[in-house]
């Protein structure tokens, strides 16, 4: 928009440096801007800090600590180590790109595929039917549940003479030991996972649903779209924000997992369920071995961070902004 | 609005400058001048229960008795002490006397957080102590502090079940320890373990080196080499070991997935290797079928072969920071050499009483024959014998990293993703990599 007085504003000639009377005019407004900031600063000042201290501190000295050794015990045995800490987590003979990386991403990418699948699914359920609180209460349910308490549960129910077994042997099947198979292992827990997690995406995916207009479904329905069309052409397309988001919420959380994991399998049996976080924990607070973990730290944030970003780009391509 | 000055005067902020200060700064020790003594603080993991208790109670006599030095204790679970130790030592906030699990000892040495033990103290232990506790609590032959609890692994084994198999005493070689697994091993038509002939288990780090290093140490091998700086286990006693165990686990004979500890108190496991600790346990939960609980040494390869297990255990070590190390091994000497009597003329350390009461053993075998002789557990005395010849765990720098790497391989081949061959070799590279790091 154009101001009228710009020109006029502009034109004014400019105030002469040395006189007294214009200076005593600036002078208070400056000092008022002045006042005005320091006063903001300080009001700013308690969440600068709480920053300060709580984020940007810990993340310099992880930074440090990823290119030191350091057993953890006195600050003054920091030693520097260059990149040693990244190149030995790559090294021949490191579990950490294989299992611990790929376990990792399988455990992240089963997770967001089988929870969003689940939710997809359930949300348009609970969309169609009476009692809709109720329903969205009860899938909410394992999120206000510890973690600890839903992987012992679990636990016990994959054991051999656990829950699921019972059903399996009830129709005619041999047992199956889940979390003792190196190869039922991670797929076991990574349903615990999408299970526990599986309220939250729904709570999002059903607002997402309440969101669409309903004259989409009544053009479609004149027209004479079926259901499953419906779905496919209105009710997917049109949830794809909420699915972005629940798209990245829970890659992220999956790829940061590790309570879950230590309650249930400790990272076993092997190495068949160790993930990046897990790995961290031990290299930190059992082997003393603080440069390594945060080497694996800045690691996996940069996996997230591409992950992340990778996931932002698909969903833009396909027209959906962040 | 009118009243109070808008902010802080400068006497309030200083005042509250100066409890903040006093807030963050380490609490007052005391000088040890009257009404002022020193207070030492005493880092454990006796955080609960009967152990809580235990500990307390010398500890009350000791600032009953002694007006200069008094002693405070701190206790966490025991999964939190190492991380407690790290916070606390890199906070400047360490306790004056620390009690670490023994598998540290190199880590904590090598991070300069123990002092070495005064020259009497150090001859006062290894002279009165058993070799694999003495050997626990030092690190390149230098004493760091007084053995406390001693774990030695035995064979615990199910008399009923044994006996319902047509077994009449326990094995003592490994082909009767194998041929009395398979004949108590029971199953169900769809597979699910009834009876597992021997508990091998993943229930814990701790269990599933334990049981392998004490048939390791069984069959005359060790972990890691004489200098600690590489791994041993690539021997013929390895081999057999890996061996004995995958043809236990492929037989069925083991399930290593069953929490053995349950299991066992549950009459579904025939034999186990564990250590000294769980006889208490298994009294407190079996109730009367505890009687059907015994225990025998480790089987060894061949009759007639030298006994030997694996010994693990705590100790009480002063911290290099403290600014009172005379005092506190003034306490630990009190504590671990002074003796009290129990009756008929015989005396004991106050530790010695303190572990026996409850459940456990330390590595002063005299102490423990006296209190043992008086009505104690008869399941205790083989561990109690093998005090003189067990292996202390290894404890050199990088001890943690090497057996989390040997669980992991152990794990990898009871589930049949490595073979013997494979797993040895594994366990050689990681542990060989990992334990030279941390040199």
């Amino acid at each position: 928009m154009v101001n009228a007085l710009t020109p006029e504003t502009t034109a004014r000639p400019p105030r002469p440096r040395s006189a007294g009377p214009a200076r005593t005019a600036v002078g208070p407004r400056a000092r008022a801007r002045r006042h005005q900031a320091v006063v903001a600063y300080l009001f700013l000042a308690p969440v600068l800090l709480f920053f300060a201290v709580f984020l940007i501190l810990p993340l310099g000295f992880a930074l440090l600590l990823s290119m030191s050794h350091w057993a953890g015990f006195h600050l003054g045995d920091i030693q520097p180590a260059g990149l040693d800490n990244f190149t030995s987590l790559f090294a021949g003979g490191s579990t950490f790109l294989t299992p611990v990386l790929t376990n990792t991403l399988l455990f992240a990418l089963g997770t967001v595929a089988l929870a969003l699948a689940g939710s997809v699914l359930v949300a348009t359920c609970v969309d169609n039917l009476r009692f809709q609180g109720l329903w969205r209460t009860l899938y909410l349910l394992p999120i206000v549940t510890t973690v600890v308490a839903v992987g012992n549960v679990w636990k016990y129910m994959y054991e051999p003479g656990g829950l699921v077994n019972g059903a399996l042997n009830a129709v005619g099947l041999d047992s199956v030991a889940f979390l003792q198979d190196p190869d039922t292992a991670l797929p076991a827990v990574v349903v615990v996972q999408a299970w526990a997690s599986v309220g939250t995406a729904i709570l999002i995916l059903t607002a997402g649903l309440k969101s669409i207009p309903e004259s989409y479904y009544e053009a479609a329905a004149l027209d004479g779209a079926g259901p499953v069309t419906v779905f496919w052409r209105i009710t997917l397309p049109l949830l794809r924000p909420a699915l972005l988001f629940v798209c990245v919420t829970q890659f992220i959380t999956g790829l940061q997992s590790f309570a879950l994991i230590i309650v249930m399998t400790r990272g076993g049996p092997g190495d068949a369920t160790n993930v990046a976080a897990l790995e961290m924990y031990r290299q930190a607070f059992s082997y003393g071995d603080w440069g390594t973990a945060s080497a694996a730290a800045f690691v996996l944030f940069v996996v997230i961070l591409l992950v992340t970003l990778a996931q932002l780009w698909i969903f833009r391509r396909k027209g959906e902004d962040a | 609005m009118t009243g109070a000055p808008h902010g802080l005067s400068r006497r309030r902020f200083t005042l509250a400058a100066a409890l903040l200060a006093a807030g963050c700064a380490a609490p007052h020790q005391g000088t040890g001048r009257p009404n002022d003594p020193i207070v030492l603080t005493l880092l454990s993991h006796y955080a609960s229960g009967e152990l809580k208790a235990a500990l307390q109670g010398p500890v009350d006599e000791w600032n009953a008795t002694h007006d200069r030095v008094k002693v405070r204790t701190k206790a966490v679970e025991f999964n939190d002490l190492l991380t407690t130790f790290m916070v606390r030592q890199a906070a400047g906030q360490g306790a004056d006397i620390l009690q670490p699990y023994c598998l540290w000892n190199g880590q904590l040495v090598r991070a300069g957080v123990l002092r070495p033990a005064p020259p009497e103290d150090a001859a006062e232990i290894t002279r009165g102590y058993g070799a694999a506790a003495a050997g626990s609590a030092s690190v390149g032959g230098k004493v760091y502090g007084y053995p406390t609890e001693a774990q030695t692994y035995a064979l615990y084994y199910n008399k009923r079940l044994l006996r319902e198999s047509g077994v009449t005493h326990p094995p003592r070689t490994w082909r009767e320890l194998e041929d009395t697994a398979y004949r108590t091993t029971r199953r169900d038509r769809y597979g699910n373990t009834l009876v597992q002939g021997f508990g091998l288990s993943t229930y814990d780090e701790s269990t599933t080196v334990g049981q392998t290093l004490a048939l390791l140490n069984a069959a005359g091998g060790t972990f890691v080499s004489g200098d600690g700086r590489r791994t041993a286990i690539d021997s013929a006693a390895g081999r057999a070991v890996l061996d004995l165990e995958r043809r236990l686990v492929s037989s069925g004979a083991s399930e290593p997935g069953v929490n053995v500890y349950k299991a066992f108190q549950s009459g579904q496991v025939a034999m186990v290797i564990s250590a000294g600790w769980w006889t208490g346990s298994l009294k407190a939960q079996m109730g009367d079928a505890y009687r059907d609980v015994a225990v025998a040494p480790v089987p060894v390869p061949e009759l007639g072969a030298k006994p030997a297990t694996l010994a693990t255990g705590f100790m009480l070590g002063v911290n290099a920071s403290s600014q009172h190390p005379r005092e506190a091994w003034e306490f630990l000497r009190w504590l671990n050499t002074d003796r009290v009597g129990v009756g008929k003329g015989a005396t004991v350390t106050r530790m010695s009483a303190l572990q026996v009461s409850v459940g456990s053993l330390t590595g002063r075998a005299d102490d423990m024959r006296t209190l043992l002789g008086k009505g104690g557990d008869p399941n205790l005395r083989p561990f109690l014998d093998a005090l003189g010849y067990a292996v202390p765990e290894p404890n050199v720098p990088g001890a943690q990293q090497a057996k989390s790497l040997l669980r992991k391989n152990v794990e990898a081949l009871w589930t049949g993703q490595q073979s013997v061959d494979e797993s040895l070799r594994t366990i050689r590279r990681q542990v060989d990599r990992e334990v030279s790091r941390s040199w």
